[in-house]
């Protein structure tokens, strides 16, 4: 996000802390929503994928906007909403969706959805042991269904849907099931939460989960300007200062402050400011105790909840001790931390380059969930992509994922699953190298992978003769999908 | 009825006997034959890599072992690995003798074991050694409990190079189709050609009716090499090497004719890169057997083969063999001497056998080093459940540490006292330096801890948390109760 500059907000009223809504006005402002998903196929890429979907809910956000979570309407290519007491269906699109913190802003043309509806109020932290309400369309009927709960824990806590981010969550014990996700959790009126992920039934009891409103509010900030950024963080390590002995190697006094910084990630936005075995004593005047933890609007939360509240631009003053010293330095959130392969990745075409019948395809979550790959290298690299900083080397690591048999390739298995390190002597950083690299004139493509071995070599005049045939027998429309190309900023 | 049953059983077999018959289809009984067998009981327990200070329970096996000259049984490696105690028994049960191992390979999985009493042994014939071809019929041999060989014939149906259960050698099996009733706790078994050893079954696999044998040729070397002091065990050359099959890629290195294989790897200060091998060089022939694209060559025995087995088994630690290899177009004569790869030589050895893991608890952090045998501990499925760090170090150590760090200490898990609060969670890291002493194995420790500054050790991890400090008196105040509480025999074993 970048700063708003006055006049890009959009006409999107929050109403904070405005009048309650009526319990018969949220029951008409929660959706139901059907959405009808394409997700693609990554071992034939060059095709659109299988048609799936699901059902989840949504509730009435702005005068024109519904919210929901993200994993509800993701992969959409249509979407429809329906309300109780109205019998019709209504097309709805994806606006804004946020997948590291599972929440999408819905648009719905047709003004006569929200006839009868009231934008729900958005609250705070609801107390522990407090009441809840949720509302939502989960299995076991068509209908509205409503249920109630206490409010059990306020904790950081993984966000299932892109599987590598954490946030803060709201665990509370009313009934959460399937088609739920996304709808509101009332109190007092206020959405103090919106439902979003839970256990079955075998592995615990009464455990569900929702979204807070520091994180509906931190989404629905970002999209002021009219697009999502994503979170910031710090992209450090933190390590407990309990060890007297640990106090004692830093110089600081018994006092049950400072945590020690463990980690730094190279592409992080601390890289340069915080070097290993920096204290951070407090964080934006926030101190911060000997487990990490500062007291924000009265609840203790991990020190990573300041940074949780920024957007990109933003920046987060530190005091620190460093060599004994005491210090203060800002980091400066730039972007988002760019490396996103370890996350599921939603409404994306898979990128590949087909050459010679091998299939290269950049090394992501969602590939490995579609290919069983067994090579030990594979999924190292994919495990410690960002702690062994990887990256810097393979911004994109580029798999031999598959090949389609011909007579050009068939002595090539052996490379299955092997990642390249260089084509023809040049080291290749990421798929669109990969391709101008194959687009190069040469008489023999000669590629070497990670961790040496024979190279594999391809011969130009070969791969041509093989082209169309390889191209009509696998039916393969296109031997290559870059990415979208991003617009110049 | 159930001893009338037992009586129609006995009768038919002894007419068996009587027949003598030609065909070898049903399993045949021989009582004179258990003259060259003897039973071997053996009772092992394991170390705990996961606890380094104490033993697995102990278990029994007991196994058939065939009695060579010179009052010598043969087994399996593995059957006598962390053996704690050994007996030899007589086919009927009727005499058991204390024996010990005079000679154990765990990489080619051959020991020879000698029974304490010389006499024991007196009135066993030696069985001789023969090689067996493809289509020979073979006889797993086992003992019923009355001193009857109960043997089981099968065609041998494959020669190959295969792996071995230390799982970094490869040596000659051969693979034989038959169906063994389960009698003994062990698949140590001997087996017989004409009257004569063939080989050794290590494996069998009940479903495919496939026994895995442990063939002549690495016998005669195992034995060979077991007649001189010290023992040497099978060389190596310390190369990879690569298949040159694709026709583009023959084309690329301009390698005319059909065989060679390219090499992909040269491990430093092996008899390869001693020689002058590099990577890239494409083997034509070795010891003059042509080498085919896939690394075959021809033996005259077996035929087809992988040229493990010429260097391997045909060949002997010491041993000068000339290589011919292609670089840049032009051909070269390379002289290998081949030696054996000690097992200690490796980052993380391959397998650690009758040797009691090294440790070093400090202040309640076990540090230990790391070998694949640590991470087997983890059970069957360790690759998926070792921690992925200590297996991608071990499985990738000769690209990882060419230059040979001698060991990878690592904090496998701690034991939490007082001095390490705060420590409790920290496991399976890679300690790489101790006071800013770099450790290259854990030997460096107690020297490193020698340097502490401030009444403070220092210890350095490759991953987060990056450092931690340990009060230096606190830990030496912490011992006693440490090996209390958690009833350690020792704090270190080095």
């Amino acid at each position: 996000m970048t700063r708003p500059l006055g006049l890009t907000c959009l006409a999107l009223i929050i109403l904070l802390g405005t009048s309650r809504a009526q319990p018969n006005e949220i029951r008409k402002s929660v959706a139901r929503i059907t959405n009808t998903a394409q997700e693609p196929n990554y071992r034939i890429p060059w095709l659109p994928g299988a048609q799936g979907g699901g059902s989840g809910t949504g509730w009435v956000v702005s005068k024109d906007r519904l919210m929901t979570n993200a994993h509800v309407v993701s992969n959409a290519k249509f979407l429809t909403v329906e309300k109780e007491g109205d019998p019709r269906k209504y097309i709805a699109r994806v606006e804004h969706i946020a997948h590291d913190c599972d929440l999408a802003l819905l648009r719905v043309e047709d003004a006569a959805f929200f006839k009868g509806t009231k934008p729900l109020p958005v609250g705070g932290i609801p107390e522990l042991e407090s009441t809840v309400t949720v509302f939502g369309y989960p299995i076991g009927g068509e209908r509205l269904s409503v249920t109630q709960g206490i409010v059990s824990r306020v904790d950081f806590r993984a966000y299932t849907h892109s599987t590598v981010d954490s946030h803060l969550t709201i665990q509370i014990d009313a009934a959460i099931n399937p088609g739920n996700s996304g709808g509101p959790v009332i109190q007092n009126g206020s959405v103090v939460g919106v439902a979003f992920q839970g256990y079955s039934g075998d592995v615990a009891q009464n455990v569900g989960y929702m979204i807070p409103t520091p994180v509906i509010q931190h989404f629905l900030r970002d999209i002021k300007d009219g697009r999502y950024d994503r979170y910031v963080d710090l992209s450090v390590g933190i390590f407990p200062l309990f060890n007297p002995a640990q106090r004692k190697a830093f110089g600081l006094a018994d006092d049950d402050r400072g945590v020690m910084v463990s980690g730094v990630l190279a592409a992080g936005s601390s890289a340069g400011v915080l070097r290993l075995s920096d204290v951070i004593m407090s964080i934006d005047g926030l101190p911060v105790a000997s487990d990490g933890m500062v007291e924000l609007e009265g609840e203790r939360v991990q020190m990573a909840e300041v940074a949780e509240r920024k957007f990109v631009g933003d920046s987060v003053k530190l005091e620190i001790v460093r060599d004994r010293q005491p210090q203060t330095v800002e980091v400066k959130f730039a972007t988002a931390f760019p490396f996103t392969m370890n996350a599921n990745q939603y409404e994306k075409q898979p990128q590949y380059v087909l050459f010679g019948g091998l299939l290269f395809q950049p090394l992501t979550r969602n590939l490995m969930s579609s290919f069983q790959f067994q090579n030990p290298r594979v999924d190292y690299l994919f495990d410690h992509f960002i702690q062994r900083e990887v990256y810097k080397k393979h911004p994109e690591v580029i798999v031999l994922s598959s090949i389609l048999n011909d007579p050009l390739n068939t002595y090539l298995g052996d490379f299955k699953e092997g990642i390249v390190e260089k084509v023809n002597g040049v080291e290749i950083k990421t798929l669109r190298e990969l391709a101008a690299a194959f687009a190069k004139q040469a008489e023999f493509y000669v590629i070497d992978f990670v961790g040496g071995g024979r190279p594999l070599v391809l011969e130009r005049a070969a791969v041509e003769a093989a082209r169309e045939r390889i191209k009509s027998r696998y039916n393969v429309t296109d031997e290559q999908f870059l990415g979208e190309t991003t617009p110049a900023s | 009825m159930r001893s009338f049953l037992f009586l129609a059983l006995f009768v038919s077999i002894a007419g068996l006997r009587a027949e003598q018959p030609k065909t070898l289809a049903a399993p045949t009984v021989k009582l004179d034959e258990s003259h060259h067998v003897v039973r071997v009981n053996i009772t092992n327990q394991n170390w705990d890599f996961l606890r380094p200070w104490g033993k697995r329970a102990p278990f029994t096996r007991r196994a058939v072992g065939p009695v060579l000259a010179g009052g010598r049984v043969l087994v399996s490696g593995e059957l006598v690995a962390n053996a704690n105690y050994i007996e030899l028994e007589l086919p009927d049960g009727s005499g058991k003798t204390p024996a010990h191992i005079e000679v154990v390979d765990y990489e080619c999985n051959l020991a020879i074991l000698r029974a304490d009493d010389s006499k024991f042994l007196k009135a066993f014939e030696p069985l001789e050694l023969t090689e067996a071809k493809v289509g020979d019929t073979l006889s797993v041999w086992q003992l019923e409990s009355t001193g009857v060989v109960l043997a089981a014939p099968g065609p041998l149906t494959t020669v190959e190079v295969s792996r071995y259960p230390t799982d970094d050698s490869s040596f000659l099996v051969y693979r034989a189709q038959t169906t063994i009733q389960f009698r003994d706790s062990s698949f140590t078994l001997p087996v017989i050609k004409a009257g004569k050893l063939a080989g050794l079954v290590v494996r069998y696999d009940s479903q495919a009716n496939n026994a895995e044998i442990v063939p002549t040729p690495v016998i005669r070397h195992f034995l060979k090499d077991a007649g001189k002091k010290p023992y040497a065990g099978f060389p190596r050359t310390g190369l990879g090497f690569s298949n040159t099959r694709d026709p583009q890629f023959r084309r690329y290195v301009g390698l005319e004719g059909s065989g060679g294989v390219y090499v992909t790897q040269v491990l430093k200060d092996s008899p390869a890169a001693k020689a002058g091998l590099q990577p890239g060089d494409i083997i034509l022939s070795i010891d003059g057997q042509p080498i085919d694209q896939d690394g075959n060559y021809r033996d005259p025995a077996y035929g087809k083969l992988a040229l493990i087995h010429l260097i391997s088994t045909k060949h002997y630690d010491g041993d000068a063999v000339k290589f011919v290899v292609q670089r840049e177009g032009k051909q070269l004569d390379l002289t290998l001497t081949l030696a054996h790869r000690d097992v200690e030589s490796y980052v993380s050895e391959p397998y650690v056998i009758d040797r009691a893991p090294k440790f070093f608890i400090l202040g309640g952090l076990v540090l230990q080093e790391l070998s694949r045998q640590y991470l087997k501990d983890f059970g069957n499925d360790w690759l998926k459940r070792a921690p992925q760090e200590l297996v991608y170090l071990d499985r990738y150590q000769h690209d990882l540490f060419p230059d040979h760090p001698k060991k990878i200490v690592i904090l496998s898990r701690v034991l939490p006292m007082p001095s390490t609060l705060g420590y409790e969670e920290l496991r399976q890291l890679r300690v790489t330096k101790i006071n800013g002493v770099e450790l290259q194995s854990l030997a460096d420790v107690p020297d490193a801890l020698e340097k502490a500054a401030n009444g403070l050790h220092k210890v350095e991890f490759d991953a987060d948390p990056s450092v931690i400090y340990l009060d230096a008196a606190g830990l030496k105040g912490d011992e006693e109760a440490l090996t209390k509480t958690y009833r350690l025999p020792a704090t270190k074993r080095l």
